[in-house]
């Protein structure tokens, strides 16, 4: 097949962004709004989130606690309370950004755009642990939890399933688990391929 | 076993710590006072112990303004460290040779405003399973020895816990950060919100490595070589790479989940994140 000549290929090149703008955003945020779903859904489908959605009496979910107790009593949430909500709220918020268009100077052809995903900082500091809210839970639970929570609900006699459970638990009893920075990497990566 | 990178990082951080609360916050007070005798089956016979109404005393004579002994007055007369007498800075006392237990002991030192203490207790245990005696810095009297060897507040204790390597540059560096803890355990608001605050600005400090033969105290609790000079002992070892306190992270205990707690204390925690650029089993 024989080449376009030059002039003509650096005309497409200069005009073809703009003539296809629309069709760029179109086919990018079809492509963003469903990887948003997906996040959205494998973080409410996270055994953690699922654990701590459950409230007081779910089951532990996640093995962090050896099934001794669930991780909203080990923390010592308040019955009623939505410790999941911020953190789904602000996923919610992800939106996409375009910004200028990619012209003949690049080899490139498109829009140049900015994906709004939270960073884990972002997300730990809206999620305070109940009796010291400089800590965030989210971030305990990746590097580790006192049972401390759970004790002073227990001694305060306001909780779900803590004040029912005699079993004692200690801060050595959880185990860490991966959550929100390795969720977040992984999406990261993922936006970072939209194309 | 041979001391590894954790031990260094955890007898230099004790170091730092403690002289920076002292240093930034002159969290100390000069006092002069009796001290009581008491019987201590745990130390060798030769000692008699006589024993302030506060531990700890400062030890570190690189803080200015701190009253650190050298000796006690033994019935008026100073005696010091060549006339047999230890002084035991972490419980509060005097271990005089040769002394009669009638003897009139007196001394003048610096008492901390917090005890520092390192613990493998977890956070749980340190505040609503320990019952600590809490050895008030404005005692209203009758004047006696504080009980040795049980850890008291106010106090401040520190733990390690996560370690993570991550790979940073050819040749095998690895970029290492640490989880250091601190309890803080206050008899009062005011001096829990003064160490919060010097530790929340802590961040972007070095921390020099002093190996574990730096750390300054004997077994009886008394100084090596008659004297500690933080600055001095640090100064040391300028060649090594310091830690780094790459974030500091400060929380008190809410009052709700205070008032679930047995004892008045005033509890913060610190979290820092300690950082270090180094080659593994270095």
């Amino acid at each position: 097949m024989s080449k376009l000549p030059l002039d003509v290929q650096q005309a497409i090149k200069r005009q073809a962004p703009r003539l296809l703008k629309k069709d760029f955003k179109r086919l990018v945020e079809k492509d963003f709004r469903k990887l948003k779903q997906r996040m959205i859904k494998e973080f409410l489908e996270n055994p953690i989130t699922m654990e701590i959605m459950g409230g007081p009496s779910s089951p532990n979910l996640s093995g962090s606690l050896d099934g001794v107790t669930n991780l909203f009593a080990f923390i010592g949430f308040d019955q009623g309370e939505d410790p999941i909500g911020p953190i789904l709220a602000r996923l919610e918020e992800t939106h996409i950004q375009f910004d200028k268009l990619i012209t003949a100077s690049s080899s490139k052809m498109g829009m140049e755009f900015k994906v709004t995903l939270p960073t884990a900082e972002e997300i730990f500091a809206i999620t305070p642990l109940p009796w010291a809210s400089g800590r965030s839970w989210a971030q305990g639970i990746e590097r580790g939890l006192s049972g401390l929570g759970y004790l002073l609900r227990k001694n305060e006699g306001r909780s779900g399933a803590a004040i029912q459970s005699r079993v004692k638990v200690r801060g050595g009893r959880f185990k860490n688990r991966p959550y929100i920075s390795a969720f977040l990497r992984k999406y990261k990566m993922k936006f970072e391929d939209l194309k | 076993m041979k001391a590894q990178f954790q031990h260094n990082l955890t007898s230099s951080f004790f170091m730092w710590f403690d002289n920076f609360l002292l240093t930034k916050g002159e969290a100390y007070t000069n006092t002069t006072g009796e001290f009581f005798y008491y019987d201590d089956t745990l130390i060798d016979s030769r000692y008699t112990a006589f024993g302030s109404p506060y531990k700890q005393w400062v030890s570190d004579s690189s803080i200015a303004g701190a009253t650190v002994p050298t000796g006690v007055y033994i019935n008026g007369n100073l005696s010091g460290r060549a006339d047999g007498v230890v002084l035991d800075f972490d419980n509060g006392r005097a271990l005089v040779s040769g002394a009669s237990t009638s003897d009139t002991i007196t001394g003048s030192f610096a008492v901390k405003d917090f005890n520092v203490y390192f613990t493998n207790d977890t956070e749980d245990d340190l505040i609503t399973e320990n019952k600590y005696v809490v050895n008030s810095r404005v005692p209203s009297g009758p004047y006696t020895y504080i009980t040795p060897y049980d850890d008291v507040a106010p106090a401040i204790f520190l733990a390690a816990s996560n370690l993570e390597n991550k790979p940073f540059a050819f040749g095998g560096m690895v970029d290492t950060v640490v989880n250091m803890k601190a309890v803080i355990l206050s008899d009062d608001p005011y001096k829990l919100d003064g160490a919060l605050s010097i530790f929340g600005d802590s961040v972007n400090e070095g921390v020099e490595p002093i190996p574990m033969t730096g750390y300054p105290y004997t077994e009886l609790g008394d100084v090596k070589d008659d004297s500690y000079n933080y600055t001095n002992v640090k100064n040391g070892y300028t060649e090594e790479v310091p830690f780094y306190i790459k974030s500091v992270r400060t929380s008190k205990l809410s009052d709700r989940a205070r008032k679930a707690l047995a004892n008045e204390l005033y509890i913060g925690f610190v979290d820092f994140d300690v950082q270090q650029h180094r080659y593994r089993f270095s």
